[in-house]
């Protein structure tokens, strides 16, 4: 899987998630306030997945919108297991650059 | 008005039971008197988080390079005091460059300002549902009565975030069951546990929105790799660390 998709980088391709640029360009939109392209990209995104899998992207989408903010409200720092586990994604990401990265002594 | 009878037509597609029932759910929960407020001060805070992205100051501060350097007043409902006006308001449009320094001058008890976090966050993920799948926002249900509980769990550890947690071998009483016997209770799942309610309705919302805490087997028509991208994307747009 090409991570770099995470931060909306890529060539547009799916970079080895099942239209994953489909996905990433949906939530993008779900997350902007431009109601046109939201209306697009959910018909582009309804043509390629069923409506259960259509369904599961906006329970993500609703699931880390509540889970992002309880951590950054409550700064909570990253769990000690993730903290060894993730460096490489997280540097590969460049995730220090986040304000509530400050959270996370160590990171 | 009670919360029944949600509306999920306008999607054209089936909306699965559980996802349903935990929309209830959790509506039922934001409309109930909590640990420090009441139902109808509940449901203020779901109000005005609902009314934070129109409000200009938010836009400003948003776009501005230090969201501090900007004083105002929030456009808002007038139901609540504007020290909880303003947590209520930044936890809905910028939670990413929230700081220890803005949460210790709120001027907000711990208590009040977990169970408004809660509500705020329950009140985003619930909206950013709707409107992903394309239908109106569930309208908020009327209050129950009754006074909050005012019950602070026994057994809380400060010092490691910024509000103090009950750490799962500290929950005891009738916070017992709060983490549902997991094996391993991360971080996320403790932080809204001096609101031990609103972890228990975490649990709910996670397990049907996403997958239930340590449950790795969860089925979903999406595969992983596409839940986690999307994940990914939505907490990178929301510059989430965690």
């Amino acid at each position: 899987m090409d991570i770099s998709r995470v931060n909306g980088a890529g060539d547009g391709r799916d970079g080895g998630v099942a239209h994953g640029a489909r996905l990433v360009a949906f939530t993008d939109a779900a997350m902007g306030g431009d109601e046109g392209a939201l209306r697009a990209e959910r018909g582009a995104l309804r043509r390629v997945l069923c409506g259960a899998a259509f369904v599961d992207t906006c329970a993500t989408i609703g699931a880390f919108n509540v889970v992002d903010r309880i951590a950054d409200a409550t700064g909570i720092p990253l769990d000690e297991f993730m903290l060894a586990r993730s460096a490489g994604v997280r540097e590969e990401l460049g995730l220090a650059r986040f304000a509530s990265a400050r959270n996370t002594p160590g990171h | 008005m009670g919360a029944a009878g949600l509306d999920y037509s306008a999607a054209g597609v089936p909306v699965r039971q559980d996802l349903r029932d935990a929309h209830q759910a959790l509506l039922d929960h934001l409309r109930r008197p909590g640990a420090w407020l009441d139902g109808a001060e509940r449901l203020a805070v779901a109000s005005e988080a609902r009314l934070a992205p129109g409000c200009a100051l938010c836009r400003d501060r948003k776009a501005a390079l230090s969201p501090g350097s900007l004083e105002g007043r929030h456009e808002c409902t007038g139901a609540l005091r504007d020290a909880l006006v303003d947590v209520v308001h930044r936890v809905r449009t910028d939670p990413g460059r929230l700081s220890r320094d803005w949460f210790d001058r709120t001027g907000v008890g711990d208590g009040d300002y977990v169970e408004a976090v809660g509500i705020a966050a329950f009140s985003a993920g619930l909206d950013a549902f709707c409107r992903a799948l394309g239908i109106p926002p569930f309208p908020l249900p009327e209050p129950l009565p009754g006074r909050p509980s005012r019950r602070r769990p026994e057994g809380l550890t400060p010092g490691i975030a910024w509000v103090p947690l009950l750490l799962p071998q500290d929950a005891s009483g009738p916070d017992a069951d709060v983490y549902g016997g997991a094996p391993f209770v991360p971080n996320i799942v403790r932080a809204l546990s001096l609101v031990p309610d609103h972890v228990r309705a975490l649990r709910r919302w996670s397990a049907a929105h996403y997958v239930e805490v340590g449950d790795l087997t969860a089925r979903r028509a999406l595969d992983r790799p596409q839940i986690e991208l999307v994940a990914a994307r939505v907490s990178a747009l929301n510059e989430c660390f965690y």
